[in-house]
């Protein structure tokens, strides 16, 4: 059971407040965001309504310390069909920004999701570019086999 | 000047929308020490009687002869204190508001600033009212007949409660035929009354009125006058068939060998190239559309005119255009449906089985393409049927409003599918708004018939199926938002449950009545509740859809109170017209007749004896034009003299 009256009622101020979340208080939780949602598709408790529904209430804590926050691939798919405006992957970057700043994760795991985002944008772009490379050729690629191929190049860079 | 003036200034608190921001005594008692000011008071509301009375009650024993309330905007209520004056015998222009609300108190904050801020706008108010002079109110008679623009149910209602009083009007419809969107449905929600039984009785009291001239085919070219008094000038289209002559037997169409999509059936049935939109179409007359009939094309043909025993069929007809003269319009334009071909991901236009709300309608109507069965293309029954809402609507992309009738139309599409067929039915819905009389009862009675709601709103409609079920679907992506979850439903038929929208030519027409348009496109009524019909033009009102999106009991409802403002105007008989005219000195004008090129209600005419410009004061709205552009300063606007404005600014300044 959740009581209210214990959650932070300014939250929602506070997120719309920061760079990213102007649009919160917007949403009419129609859930457009969570079933268009790449990562919802693989990670069903990932749910960007639900998040947005949780910062709305006032439920810092839990929003703030959560590891969903950071699974967000920022495909911007949700930000691009969203009804209301509500801009949930520029949300989600004020979550973050407010996140760190606020001590809930350590610096340095900020600058090891840094990497990780630098790191498979290069191998993203490799496997895409080699499939790209050989579109006009009958293929049968196995995705874990290619991003196996593009890591080998990658391996050394990083 | 007749007597020295002694104005009276009243200061609102307006319950505390004024007096939270604004010091109220500091500001009266300033006012009390301008010059001239016999008496300054202060009320709670000095809109309400008690405060109107403490008006009238000083105007009559301290011999006011100005009066400034210090208040709102003179939008909300220059009226009513102007009427507070006259009622107490002063001229309605001896009066001057103050607007210390919308400009004052609502826009800071800050009260010490407010409060200079009031004291300045009551100075400027008392220094100009110093110098105002009554003015003359002329009156002019009402021209009885009504224009009435749009032939759906808001124009037919409205044209019958006027004409029903033995009042003359003409009712200018665009189309072949009066019905408008309402005789496309198939069923009305919540009563399901079939649409066209209950509308074609109306349909033919329109046709056979005797105080109603119907003008079918025909459109409003060009408006002028002002209220009582307007001139309109009405494209008649050619039909190429004699009116007259044509008996409806309809044979024209049986006989000609062209087709087109039929604009009636929403695009999936097909008329003739001369046609008769549908059988109870009024008048019952055909036309011929000159894009498709093969004779405007290359000259051969006349299959039609061959036929025609009437001899009715005439190539030659031209475009008539008809000159009228009414007192009042009403103007009716209806709306169009949301084309949703821009939502690429809802699959219209690339699906065959993805069809619109007003689509549905006429297949499901037994007049319609299928004869009222509900199948999918190519004719097979479907097992399963989803609706997708709010297509169009409560979307930033499109339009932000909600339509208000989709809601409803879609619990009504659920009950004639499970009328009809075996098919699963799915309500793909963000909210049900269900807001009118009986209209939860319908949602009940739905919900019990078995139908499925899902709340969310669809992400996708796709072909692609990830698993034997899926197979030859149309599958649906959504997340059920009461679930947590996303599914996906695989359906035959898809139906878009379509938004509302302002006429795509609503802007040209708002010009041409001289009426605005709120944001969301559709015309701007003079107050949203307590003046829903009216337009900022007077004698011009609005209603039904072209208003906004609205079901059909609160258009017939709004149409009536259009009918209703009309007759009023009609049984006064008279109307009063603005006493703020321009005037030409003719000592001074020069006779360079720059003012009459420029005036855009034609009102100026030259004297060609005295070689002066004349200003008529009927057709004169004030607007000021010649003012501003006469390089003698020869023309003086009456209530905005350099006198009085003058005034008003060094009362701000100082």
């Amino acid at each position: 059971m959740i009581t209210l009256n214990n959650l932070d009622t300014k939250f929602k101020y506070e997120v719309a407040e920061e760079p990213g979340g102007e649009n919160i208080k917007l949403c009419f939780a129609c859930g457009l965001c969570t079933a268009g949602c790449p990562v919802s598709e693989i990670d069903p408790e990932y749910n960007p309504r639900r998040i947005i529904h949780m910062v709305l209430l006032g439920m810092r804590e839990e929003v703030l310390s959560s590891n969903l926050i950071w699974l967000c691939s920022l495909c911007y798919t949700c930000q691009a069909h969203c009804p209301q405006n509500v801009n949930f992957a520029d949300v989600m970057k004020a979550l973050r920004n407010m996140a760190v700043r606020e001590g809930y994760v350590h610096p340095s795991f900020a600058n090891r999701i840094k990497d990780i985002d630098t790191f498979s944008q290069r191998l993203r772009h490799q496997m895409v570019s080699s499939v790209v490379d050989r579109k006009s050729e009958e293929m049968e690629l196995e995705p874990a086999k290619l991003a196996e191929e593009a890591l080998k190049g990658l391996k050394t860079k990083v | 000047m007749e007597d020295k003036p002694r104005i009276g200034v009243y200061v609102c608190h307006c319950g505390t929308n004024i007096s939270a921001t604004v010091d109220i005594d500091t500001v009266t008692s300033y006012a009390r020490s301008l010059d001239s000011v016999v008496v300054a008071k202060d009320y709670r509301f000095m809109c309400s009687d008690p405060g109107q009375d403490l008006i009238k009650q000083d105007i009559r024993e301290l011999g006011l002869n100005r009066v400034v309330v210090a208040s709102c905007s003179p939008l909300m209520h220059e009226a009513t204190f102007r009427r507070v004056c006259e009622e107490a015998g002063l001229n309605r222009y001896l009066f001057q508001m103050a607007n210390i609300r919308e400009h004052c108190s609502w826009v800071t904050e800050n009260g010490k600033e407010a409060t200079e801020k009031a004291k300045a706008l009551i100075n400027a108010a008392v220094r100009r009212v110093f110098y105002q002079e009554a003015l003359e109110i002329p009156e002019i008679p009402v021209n009885p007949n009504t224009l009435i623009v749009g032939g759906g149910i808001a124009g037919i209602q409205a044209a019958l409660e006027i004409a029903n009083s033995g009042n003359k009007v003409y009712l200018v419809e665009r189309e072949p035929s009066i019905g408008g969107h309402m005789i496309q449905l198939d069923k009305t929600f919540p009563t399901l009354d079939c649409s066209a039984c209950i509308m074609t009785p109306k349909m033919s009291d329109v046709g056979s009125h005797p105080d109603i001239e119907l003008m079918s085919y025909s459109e409003v070219e060009e408006v002028s006058g002002y209220v009582g008094n307007f001139k309109v000038r009405v494209r008649k289209k050619a039909r190429y068939v004699d009116e007259k002559k044509c008996t409806s037997c309809g044979v024209c169409q049986e006989k000609c060998p062209w087709k087109a999509p039929s604009e009636f059936d929403a695009g999936i049935g097909e008329r003739k190239a001369i046609y008769i939109p549908f059988p109870q179409a009024v008048p019952n007359i055909p036309v011929i559309d000159t894009e498709t009939c093969v004779y405007f094309k290359t000259g051969k043909c006349r299959a039609c005119e061959k036929f025609c025993e009437a001899k009715a069929i005439d190539f030659e007809q031209k475009d008539q255009y008809i000159e009228l003269e009414v007192g009042n319009i009403i103007v009716a334009t209806g709306y169009d449906v949301f084309d949703p071909s821009p939502i690429i991901q809802y699959g219209y236009g690339r699906y065959d089985n993805v069809i619109t709300g007003i689509e549905f309608e006429r297949m499901c109507n037994a007049t319609g393409p299928t004869g009222g069965n509900i199948v999918l293309k190519g004719g097979s029954a479907p097992e399963s049927i989803a609706i997708i809402h709010c297509v169009g609507s409560r979307d930033e992309h499109y339009h932000a409003y909600c339509s208000r009738v989709c809601c409803m139309y879609a619990l009504k599409f659920a009950h004639l599918i499970k009328e009809k067929t075996d098919a699963e039915v799915y309500q793909m819905y963000i909210d049900m708004r269900c807001f009118g009389k009986a209209y939860e009862e319908f949602y009940q009675r739905i919900a019990e018939e078995g139908v499925k709601f899902v709340r969310g709103k669809v992400s996708e409609v796709t072909d692609q199926a990830i698993n034997e079920e899926e197979k030859g679907k149309l599958i649906l992506v959504v997340e059920d938002t009461l679930l947590g979850s996303v599914i996906r439903v695989p359906v035959d038929i898809v139906i878009l449950a379509t938004a509302i929208e302002a006429r795509s030519d609503a802007e040209q027409v708002a010009r041409l009545f001289s009426i605005s348009r709120s944001a969301d496109g559709f015309f701007l009524e003079r107050h949203p509740k307590l003046d829903p019909v009216a337009t900022m033009t007077d004698g011009i009102q609005v209603v039904g859809c072209c208003q906004g999106p609205k079901d059909i009991p609160d258009t017939v409802a709004q149409a009536s109170a259009g009918a209703a403002r009309v007759l009023a105007m009609i049984s006064k008989g008279k109307v009063e017209l603005e006493g703020i005219t321009a005037v030409v000195d003719e000592e001074q004008c020069s006779g360079c007749k720059t003012c009459i090129s420029l005036c855009p209600f034609n009102a100026i005419s030259f004297d060609e004896e005295k070689k002066v410009s004349r200003i008529n004061e009927a057709l004169c709205k004030g607007c000021g034009t010649c003012v501003a552009a006469c390089p003698s300063e020869a023309i003086t606007q009456r209530h905005f003299t350099t006198e009085q404005i003058m005034a008003e600014l060094e009362g701000v300044l100082v």
